[in-house]
């Protein structure tokens, strides 16, 4: 049997209830063992199983200014270079169509000195010319991923325009058909692509969206987003949650590193149990979810297993369970337990309600309503202080004027850069982790 | 005298704490370690018709997700000369008590003993640090009672080694601490130890006799130190609070020792806060225990548990009662596990 490396599963909760509550609520904090705990080497070490491919957005709006389609050319040529001997790669243009640009027969190539001198090559060649229509550009991503049976699927999707040339439902049937085939980052570069566009890419495909305003940091962005996906070893983990008869898993969230609600993404394998997909692990990697669970009361003094939360691989001889934790509940008479407020849960719901005051803030603006703005985006700068969360607060402070960050008293600025005001919505589910005292 | 040892059949003398043939211990100390009985099915669901889910090896039913009873939720240890009954009282989750009780033979005199320890809620594992402790300690004062050790030094020796297998509990996640009481009882008199709240007390036949052989080591006993009234120093919200206890967060701490020769016959009970919050009063107690605990101690200390459950239960209770002078009743001991 295959042996695979564990998880180390703590739960962060207050299990007490008062007379009659039902809502239990806990961080669950995840991370990769480096090696398996009776030493032996346990993450596939072979590139063998990785697949990656780069989509370039070669529309012709890349040529304005010029420089993009030369950083895109760039990047695509340093992220070839930190793809390990041995992964399998490709790289596809698109417009309102799309093509392999590399192998040009819609194969994948093994990397090593001469394939990667070959892709950075044929990349030379990529002239802008044409529209934009990202849902064809997945399409032929897929089918490429289908010639080699890699474990560890992942692209890179760089755009820098709306999706102008097919309709949004053939633009979500593509990441339909894409769903659970590959991991997706996705990157706009410039300020004429659409957040929400790219966002609900990403979410779907378990990926990271972003903003590049400037196309000089398009190369170190892409050569960071590949070694990122080189360091993956554990394909398709599964967070599964199983609940008692009669109680409901209201909801779950990944909270750190960033907000991505996975309770729409939940699949029922038996009546109490459900699974979640978290991607890809790296070695050591950590993460924090947010588990909701509304259980049936029980009785003063009773003892209940709200849930039981395990991470769960795939493997040859069948599925593995890689740890778990489990979140209980206790009715008890004594307030002083029950009211007591956990320090983590509470970090990342107010986490959440940050990631939803900018979210707000930023669409009220968009309508014109600075009222809603301005008090949305101010309850965004108390919750970044709070938190400590310092990258948020700078990003809100391109946007506000900060009079007072702690009661959130601010002002709209009167000229916020595009690029500022995007940068801080794709980012705005960016958390920190609880400060340790 | 001898009986057959039940491991290899030889027989063995009154004095024997180990057949001198196999080596097997002859009359090893009872545990409330709930490992006798732990239920494999949930009595909830079983009495809601539920089909048969199984219980996860955390003791969670696989279908509601209620805890299932533990063997330690309720027990009853008899040795003989003294007898037991440990309970999870009705508003708490699990029994963070444990006890242990043994009997043996020094020169031909029968000499009972037995500890009961309360593990803090307020810290974790707490259900293990008390198991732990009972274990650790009767280990070590069985064999230096079996030796013939003086019973003060033997008794301070057993805390301390219960008070390290506690403190080996300490982990990341804290340190589990527990409140111990130990009593041993000879054809003389009773060797008190103690810790924290847990009491032993003398129960008399001539009911007036009787009194607490122990002082709590808690804040309300220190307000009574001070001045306050017993009824003020119970109301205070700390009165609960102990000062003294076993737990790697209270280095060797030092253990008291008392030894108390009754002028005639009784019994001595160890008890948990679970029980003496409902009757303090050695008088009461010995009301409701004598003379039924002379004769079947293990039918007066569950006549005790059901005073408390049935007064509230908002505590786990454990009581242990040995008569004095301490003797093998008539008839074989109830069980011996």
């Amino acid at each position: 049997m295959t042996s695979l490396p564990g998880f180390t599963v703590q739960i962060d909760q207050n299990p007490y209830l008062p007379v009659g509550g039902r809502d239990v609520s806990a961080v669950v904090t995840v991370t990769a063992d480096t090696e398996a705990t009776d030493g032996a080497p346990s993450w596939q070490d072979s590139a063998d199983g990785s697949a990656e491919i780069i989509i370039v957005d070669c529309s012709g709006s890349m040529d304005f200014p010029p420089e993009k389609i030369l950083a895109a050319r760039a990047a695509t040529s340093a992220a070839v270079d930190v793809i390990r001997d041995g992964a399998r790669f490709a790289i596809v243009a698109g417009t309102n169509t799309a093509w392999p640009v590399y192998p040009t027969d819609g194969s994948m190539a093994v990397a090593d000195a001469r394939t990667r001198a070959e892709a950075k090559q044929a990349v030379t060649g990529l002239r802008s010319n044409g529209g934009t229509a990202i849902g064809q550009w997945l399409r032929l991503t897929h089918r490429i991923f289908q010639s080699y049976p890699a474990t560890l699927r992942h692209a890179i999707l760089l755009t820098d325009g709306k999706n102008q040339h097919e309709t949004p439902e053939e633009l979500a049937a593509a990441i339909g058909l894409c769903e659970g085939s590959f991991r997706c980052d996705c990157r706009g570069v410039g300020t004429d692509w659409v957040v929400d566009e790219l966002r609900k890419i990403s979410t779907a495909l378990l990926g990271t969206v972003d903003i590049v305003p400037d196309p000089a940091g398009l190369a170190a962005d892409f050569e960071e987003m590949m070694r990122g996906a080189m360091s993956k070893q554990l394909p398709d983990v599964m967070l599964r949650v199983w609940t008692p008869q009669t109680a409901i898993a209201k909801f779950v969230k990944q909270v750190a590193p960033a907000i991505e609600d996975l309770t729409g993404r939940r699949s029922q394998t038996s009546p109490q149990v459900g699974e979640y997909p978290t991607g890809a692990w790296a070695p050591g990697e950590s993460r924090d979810y947010h588990v909701g669970v509304q259980v049936n009361v029980g009785a003063v003094g009773q003892e209940m297993l709200a849930a039981r939360v395990s991470l769960v691989a795939s493997s040859p001889s069948g599925q593995q369970i890689l740890g778990q934790g489990l979140i209980r509940a206790t009715w008890t008479e004594d307030e002083a337990l029950s009211t007591r407020i956990n320090p983590g849960v509470a970090h990342y719901t107010g986490q959440a309600e940050l990631a939803a005051a900018i979210q707000d803030g930023l669409e009220a603006n968009k309508r014109g309503d600075e009222e809603t703005a301005t008090a949305q985006l101010g309850r965004a700068v108390a919750l970044a202080h709070a938190a400590g969360n310092e990258d948020t607060a700078k990003l809100l402070a391109k946007v506000v004027d900060v009079m007072d960050e702690a009661t959130g008293t601010v002002r709209l600025k009167k000229k916020v850069s595009t690029a500022d005001e995007m940068a801080l919505d794709t980012r705005s589910a960016k958390t920190v982790r609880v400060k340790k005292e | 005298m001898t009986s057959p040892c039940p491991a290899c059949g030889e027989p063995f003398g009154p004095d024997d704490g180990f057949c001198e043939v196999c080596g097997a211990e002859l009359a090893p100390a009872a545990v409330s370690s709930g490992a006798a009985d732990g239920a494999r099915e949930c009595p909830l669901c079983a009495a809601a018709g539920h089909p048969p889910a199984g219980v996860s090896p955390e003791g969670y039913c696989e279908f509601c997700g209620r805890k299932v009873p533990s063997g330690r939720d309720r027990e009853e240890l008899d040795v003989g000369p003294a007898a037991g009954v440990t309970d999870r009282g009705l508003r708490h989750a699990r029994n963070e008590d444990a006890m242990a009780l043994a009997a043996t033979r020094v020169s031909g005199e029968p000499v009972a003993l037995a500890v009961v320890c309360d593990g803090v809620s307020s810290a974790p594992r707490s259900d293990e640090a008390s198991l732990s402790a009972v274990r650790a300690a009767t280990g070590a004062l069985l064999s230096a009672v079996r030796a013939g050790d003086d019973p003060a030094a033997a008794s301070a020796g057993a805390a301390r080694a219960a008070g390290s297998a506690v403190a080996d509990l300490a982990s990341a996640a804290g340190a589990p601490a527990a409140t111990y009481a130990s009593a041993v009882v000879d054809g003389t008199g009773v060797t008190v130890c103690w810790l924290g709240d847990s009491r032993v007390y003398w129960l008399a036949a001539d009911v007036s006799g009787s009194r607490r052989l122990t002082t709590d080591d808690s804040l309300a006993e220190e307000l009574v130190a001070t001045g306050a009234t017993v009824e003020e120093a119970m109301q205070s919200p700390q009165a609960h609070v102990i000062t003294r206890w076993l737990g790697a967060d209270l280095p060797e701490p030092e253990p008291h020792v008392a030894r108390f020769e009754p002028p005639g016959q009784g019994a001595v009970l160890l008890c948990t806060d679970g029980l003496w919050n409902y009757s303090p009063e050695a008088t009461e107690l010995a009301a409701m225990a004598l003379p039924g605990a002379l004769t079947d101690p293990l039918a007066a200390a569950a006549a005790l548990v059901k005073f408390a459950v049935d007064a509230g239960g908002a505590d786990n209770i454990t009581t242990v009662l040995m008569p004095f002078p301490p003797a093998w009743p008539e008839t074989s001991p109830r069980s011996e596990r």
